[in-house]
């Protein structure tokens, strides 16, 4: 099963077999192994090992390479096998092939005789060979394989005694070790094969053995001959793969086979047959453990029930891992395995309906031989909260946001893979934690933001522009870059989701204001721009006033520095839009190097119709106007004069152009879907009593959220005097408000400067006096796009003395790395060509060597390489070689070109060089 | 040397250095030692470590599914742009497929991803598997850059077919075959060689070089993809940094589009500093030699503060190194030099005599030079000199821990970039970080014993 590709695996969802073989060969007491094919092989897996399990992990490999391909690799593997012994000492050899083995018809059999034919002192070594192509199955299969093969080979003594095989598929070591206390706790004698526990996770101790000393003895093994009988946990084993078949085809042990214990019923079954085995009762303490997880089932069933799964892995690990899920209500819409393993359907589809009728769920997927790709459609198109799997399915954690509970192998992205449980009624326990918890942790995290979405936001603005989002995400052909613009774009939702000032959830984002607005074109009666103070905080208040260069830079600086800068802002101290020609400059200098950040601007509104096309095209995202009153009455009381287009309006009529405007540029702005917020501030005995109104007319206008303030009383402004409304009446009027649209309860009402978060304000990190610190961008980039200032000049050179008393030198120098002096001046093939000038080491060139012997004309015929050498660098002062002959030394001497031999690096060197030169008579 | 443990012929691989100053003698550059353990991997790594990193391009393995799987997302190779990249696709090789030739499966495959996603570019690597089973993958990839009009190209690289650096240099044919019928007119500017934009290392370099004013064409093959790769013809100048991978690249560009070459490194400050008067020096460009001379001396100034306290920390400690190439080595070994850390064990996979003979030079009498060394060899001689510290890839780490030993990630899978001013403080603070730990203090603690040591 395919997602779009018939043809291709995307992604693999599975290893290929020796990966399996090696891991059992670690449950092996004394064992190591050689993988019989290139040294890629062993490497890789080694890699993966080493990351799952953080241990070191040996696996030799037979190194085999083209003579060994073609002549067959016998002498390669036996060569092998006695390196190993003489290295590791071990009592069992497990011999792998691999694809390329397999393919080119090696017979290990063969090879393996006539290793104990040559070297009968190795007798006592148990050799056991695995046939592992790489193409025939997958690291299950071959874990398995590798458990058939070391029954079959290992000679058996089958004189009855009490003991029990168990018998595993790969576990975690943790798992393992919860088997074999149960296995105790029962009184049970067992042989467990294989046994990784200790091997795979092993303790610190003051000696390091790189020879296993755990796991299962291979005096055991011989014993699983005359065992009692056999209990094979896993139930996706093909036949012909089984240890415990052939144990019983062979010596009659009787066998059963079940689920791994994972989940309530999986873990009764198991309990009962150990129960029967032994003749023992199930110990009290894992009753209770049993009662402990029911009441955890209970508890969390609900939150379970919200759970939409993908489990992909092995098929046995899909298989309980399914099983316990819909014990406990989780849909698994996914089950997914890269084994060919078509009795999946079998076992599942009755389970998975109990869940998919009760919760009327229609569609889910149960899918073999699948890769990734195709699991990260389904995914999405089943709407998958969350997966269980190995660290391999965290690239669709990634993509599709969606949490990722880890078991299984490889989990080579977080610690402790090795430790992870699901075994034993204590091992789901914990694994359902986990699961609940990411469908609590994710609730909690988006129900209001959510909620707020569904519910609140006018529909027409915001679905418009996502939908134009997703479309482009799943629009795979056309334009490349303008599909990456697209996708990477945030819609006008995230955005707002990441703006303090409109969301009162931002608050950990920060927003950057840009004082780069001086003028005002209106002048209002509760503001005068006249002080600044940087202790002082209020709107219309900066520091300094900056360039859109100086802004640019800024803004640059704060972004390395402030990693969760979301906005950028205008908000004066005067107009955003009475500066329009700055405001544009700056918005098109942070949109080249920022695609995402969002731009936001407060205005009063006057110039709104004029420029609201120019500010969506900037990519402005969000404008906040302030309001004060929609009656040119009041509005009179509130501002002393209006200018428009170079005329001065007082009075009503003033109010009156401003309302206008006000009005006519908000709707601009809300029809094609800005984010609009209008500011009031509250007046006593003003706009008072008016300001439900003008909240209702912005609802009216499709602004988002107003928000109502103080006003903050100027020394000198008209409205110095005005008695201040209290913050209960403020409160009261935002509640009354809060009726008729979203209210702001969080204003700080910022400066024209401000940095950071609303809670803590950074712009005094960053006066312009520490700019000269962080120049991120080329100035003269900038300066380039600035006609009026031309290119800094650099500092004239000042030289004249020094250029008399230290003369030129050219130098030689023999490199191979081009960093240190690394070559015999004999086997140079090029030099790097060094001037020492004023002190400094200048290169000049590479000159390679055998350009300059073009034919015998010029080289003559017995011209030999060391004449070539010199001929190459007759013209320079000194060479610089890790060593010279004394041969060549004489010569260069004849020419007047010094020799030095160093090892250091090459700037360093020629400075070295030519100081000894300068010491010279 | 107790060297029970060291197999007879891995001895010449293995060198301490005697007192003054040694001569040849080691040997290296060879075949693994079959059964040795080697920490090697193999030509088809080889050729997707370099071309992995082109971010929009097909990376399709043409085997059986392990060399896919084990292949992906594994490196820490940025992108600015596509995601392509960090998939793996695999023609996934059934037993079938070996028996009657893959060439079908492959030529479906392509069909398919051409009609479906409209690709520019797409390699198909070959495994070993198709090296045996002789599946032409040259005339598949002919056939279907012919049928689509686009770019198939054929990485040859069965694992068995010679070792790491052999992948490298398919890798690089591959790259030259791309640019072999662009003819860009051209421009000032240079192309960055060798490097892949692990940890963002290629923006760090763009930045500096930015600083200075000296335009980057294209990056090969960091954060590049097909439109920025054809236009490497026209670059004045190519900078190779890992000169392992990519020297043999920029000779061939050198040879056939004249495109001069030197190389660089942007580990440790001097290195950095040097180079990028080198590259201004390189393009006779006196105004960006300068801005590169005033860009080094105000970093420098910053991270003398910085190392001047951590010094303290790190004097006289001993480290171990164990890393793919000679030249990575070396630096290391000054690295720690300047912080007053002495290298006592120092080995590489794939080092060449040269590589060896330097190292020789520079580290101190009885230090134990290694080739192609094993994990037995590793943990006899980091235990027997006492490091304190090892260097090195993913899988020794584990090895390191289970002796005491701190670790420092100097691999492609790190998260964090080591080349530039910044990347001293990293490399520094990590360091740092894991040798003066606090669990070092404890860990050969027994039950009784625990507060003797760790009050200190």
């Amino acid at each position: 099963m395919r997602g779009n590709l018939v043809n291709l695996n995307v992604n693999p969802c599975k290893m290929c077999m020796p990966m399996g073989v090696m891991t059992a060969m670690y449950g092996i007491k004394k064992c190591v192994s050689i993988l019989h094919g290139s040294q890629g092989c062993s490497t890789y897996i080694r890699r993966h090992m080493a990351t799952h399990y953080n241990e070191p992990v040996d696996i030799a490999s037979s190194s085999l390479t083209e003579e060994g391909t073609v002549y067959g690799g016998e002498k390669n593997l036996l060569q092998g096998l006695l390196n190993l012994i003489r290295v590791y000492h071990p009592e069992v050899i497990g011999v792998a092939t691999t694809c390329l083995a397999e393919t080119i018809g090696e017979d290990i059999g063969r090879m393996i005789e006539r290793f104990y034919e040559e070297h009968p002192e190795h007798k006592d070594i148990t050799i056991i060979k695995i046939p592992s192509a790489g193409y025939k199955g997958t690291q299950y299969e071959g874990f398995m394989t590798a458990l058939y093969h070391i029954v079959k080979t290992v000679p058996m003594n089958p004189e009855k005694h009490s003991k029990v095989n168990i018998i595993t598929g790969q576990l975690s070591p943790a798992d393992t070790r919860y088997l074999k206390e149960l296995l105790a706790e029962f009184g049970i004698e067992y042989i467990l094969l294989p046994d990784l526990s200790e091997n795979l996770d092993g303790g610190h101790l003051h000696t390091y053995s790189k020879l296993p000393q755990e796991g299962t003895d291979i005096r055991m093994i011989e014993k699983m001959a005359g065992a009692r009988m056999t209990i094979e946990i896993t139930i996706s084993i093909d036949e012909k793969n089984s240890a415990a078949k052939y144990l019983y085809d062979t010596y009659d042990v009787p066998y059963i086979r079940c689920n791994l214990p994972v989940g309530l019923r999986d873990n009764d079954e198991f309990l009962r047959i150990l129960a029967k085995v032994s003749g023992n009762a199930v110990p009290l303490k894992t009753l209770k453990e049993r009662e402990r997880y029911i009441d955890a089932m209970i508890d969390s069933h609900k939150y379970n029930g919200e759970a939409r799964v993908a489990i992909y892995g092995e098929p046995d690990f899909v298989v309980s891992t399914a099983r316990m899920c819909v014990e406990n209500g989780i849909m698994p819409m996914i089950t997914a395995t890269g084994s060919k393993y078509p009795k999946l359907r079998e076992l599942l589809e009755q389970e998975i309906m109990t869940v998919s009728e009760a919760f009327f769920i229609d569609d889910y997927k149960i899918i073999e031989d699948v890769d990734f790709q195709t699991i990260e459609e389904y995914a999405r198109d089943l709407k998958v909260n969350l997966l269980i799997g190995n660290s391999d399915g965290r690239r669709i954690s990634e993509t599709l946001e969606i949490p990722l509970v880890r078991r299984g192998f490889p989990i080579h992205d977080r610690m402790g893979g090795q430790r992870l449980r699901m075994f034993g009624y204590e091992g789901a326990l914990t694994l359902i934690d986990e699961i609940t918890n990411e469908i609590l942790g994710r609730k909690e995290r988006t129900f209001r933001e959510n909620l707020y979405q569904q519910y609140y936001i006018r529909e027409e603005s915001s679905t418009q522009i996502s939908e134009e989002a997703a479309a482009a995400v799943h629009n795979w052909e056309g334009d490349d870059s303008m599909e990456n613009e697209l996708v990477k774009r945030q819609t006008i939702e995230e955005k707002t989701a990441k703006h303090p000032c409109y969301n009162c959830q931002a608050h950990q984002y920060a927003r950057i204001h840009l004082p780069i607005a001086p003028k005002c074109n209106i002048s209002c009666n509760y503001c005068l721009r006249k002080y600044d103070c940087p202790n002082e905080s209020r709107p219309g208040v900066t520091t300094a006033i900056l360039s859109p260069k100086e802004a640019f830079l800024k803004f640059m600086e704060v972004k390395t520095k402030v990693p969760n800068l979301s906005v950028v802002g205008i908000a004066g101290p005067g107009d955003a839009l009475a500066n329009f020609t700055e405001t544009k400059a700056l918005l098109t200098l942070i949109r080249k190097e920022d695609k995402d950040i969002t731009f936001c601007l407060s205005t009063n509104g006057l110039m709104l119709p004029q420029y609201a096309n120019e500010l969506i095209a900037l990519g402005v995202s969000h404008v906040t106007v302030t309001m004060n009153a929609i009656d040119p009455k009041i509005g009179a009381q509130i501002y002393k004069y209006v200018d428009y287009m170079g005329t001065k309006y007082y009075g009503e009529t003033a109010a009156a152009i401003l309302l206008s405007n006000q009005l006519a540029g908000i709707r601009m702005l809300t029809e094609q879907g800005i984010i609009c917020k209008v500011n009031i501030v509250m007046l006593k005995g003003i706009n008072d009593h008016h300001i439900p109104e003008v909240v209702a007319k912005v609802k009216e206008l499709g602004g988002v959220i107003t928000n109502i303030m103080q006003m903050i009383p100027v020394k000198g402004s008209v409205f110095e005097e005005l008695p201040l409304v209290t913050n209960k009446e403020i409160m009261q009027m935002r509640v009354k408000c809060g009726e008729i649209m979203k209210q702001m309860y969080h204003c700080k009402q910022c400066r024209a400067d401000a940095i950071g978060t609303l809670d803590s304000d950074r712009s005094s990190e960053f006066q312009t006096g520490n700019q000269k610190e962080a120049p991120l961008v080329d100035k003269e980039y900038l300066d380039g796009m600035d006609s009026e200032n031309p290119s800094p000049r650099l500092p004239e050179e000042a030289e004249a003395s020094q250029q008399v008393t230290t003369p030129k030198l050219y130098m030689a120098v023999a490199t191979k790395s081009g960093i240190i002096v690394d070559q015999h001046f004999g086997q140079v093939s090029e030099f790097y060509v060094y001037e020492y000038t004023k002190g400094n080491a200048v290169f000049k060139e590479k000159r390679p060597v055998n350009q300059y012997c073009k034919g015998s004309a010029e080289c003559g015929e017995g011209t030999d390489k060391m004449d070539l050498l010199i001929q190459t660098i007759a013209d320079c002062d000194a060479v610089i070689a890790m060593r010279i002959g004394d041969g060549p030394k004489v010569k260069l001497g004849q020419k007047g070109i010094k020799t030095f031999t160093t090892y250091d690096k090459i700037e360093a060197s020629v400075l070295w060089a030519a100081n000894e030169i300068k010491k010279l008579p | 040397m107790d060297n029970s443990n060291i197999l007879d012929a891995r001895k010449d691989f293995i060198k301490q250095k005697q007192g003054g100053c040694g001569g040849n003698g080691l040997r290296c550059d060879s075949n693994s030692v079959s059964g040795s353990v080697s920490q090697r991997a193999c030509v088809y790594c080889g050729a997707r470590v370099v071309l992995n990193p082109i971010t929009d391009a097909f990376h399709i393995v043409h085997g059986p599914i392990g060399c896919a799987s084990y292949t992906w997302d594994i490196r820490g190779s940025l992108s600015s742009g596509d995601d392509l990249y960090r998939n793996s696709f695999s023609t996934d090789l059934q037993e079938t497929d070996v028996i009657f030739g893959g060439e079908k499966k492959l030529t479906a495959a392509l069909d398919e991803i051409v009609n479906t996603y409209h690709p520019k570019l797409i390699f198909v690597y070959a495994t070993c598997i198709v090296g045996v089973i002789g599946d032409d993958i040259e005339a598949v990839c002919r056939e279907m850059s012919n049928k689509h009009g686009i770019r198939v190209l054929p990485v040859k690289s069965p694992g068995f077919s010679g070792n790491k650096s052999v992948g490298y240099k398919m890798a690089c044919n591959a790259i030259m075959a791309l640019l072999a019928p662009h003819k860009p007119e051209k421009r000032r500017g240079i192309n960055i060689l060798g490097d892949f934009n692990l940890a963002g290392e290629i923006w760090i370099v763009k930045e500096y070089l930015n600083k200075i004013g000296i335009p980057v064409i294209s990056t090969i093959t960091g954060d590049s993809n097909y439109e920025s790769l054809i236009q490497a013809p026209a670059a004045e100048l190519n900078i190779v940094q890992c000169a392992g991978s990519s020297t043999y690249l920029a000779n061939r560009m050198e040879e056939e589009l004249g495109i001069p070459y030197i190389k660089i490194s942007f580990y440790g400050i001097e290195d950095t500093v040097n180079s990028l008067i080198r590259i201004a020096d390189a393009l006779k460009d006196e105004t960006a030699r300068k801005k590169a001379i005033e860009l080094a001396e105000t970093e420098t100034l910053r991270l003398e503060v910085f190392l001047s306290k951590y010094r303290k920390n790190l004097e006289g400690k001993r480290a171990a190194i164990y890393v793919g190439g000679g030249f990575k080595a070396i630096s290391l070994i000054r690295q720690f030099c300047s912080l007053g850390i002495e290298t006592v064990v120092v080995g590489t996979q794939t080092g060449k005599k040269e590589d060896y003979e330097i190292i020789e030079g520079i580290v101190g009498p009885d230090t134990i030079i290694l080739d192609d060394a094993n994990p037995a060899e590793l943990e006899k001689f980091m235990k027997e000199k006492g490091a304190d510290i090892l260097v090195g890839g993913v899988k020794e780490r584990p090895l390191a821990y289970k002796l005491g030993i701190a670790f420092c990630d100097h691999n492609h899978e790190r998260k964090h970039p080591l080349c530039g001013f910044d990347g001293v403080v990293n490399f520094t603070k990590e360091i740092n970080l894991s040798m003066n730990h606090p669990v070092w203090k404890l860990t050969e603690s027994d039950l009784f014993d625990i507060d003797k040591e760790f009050a200190k």
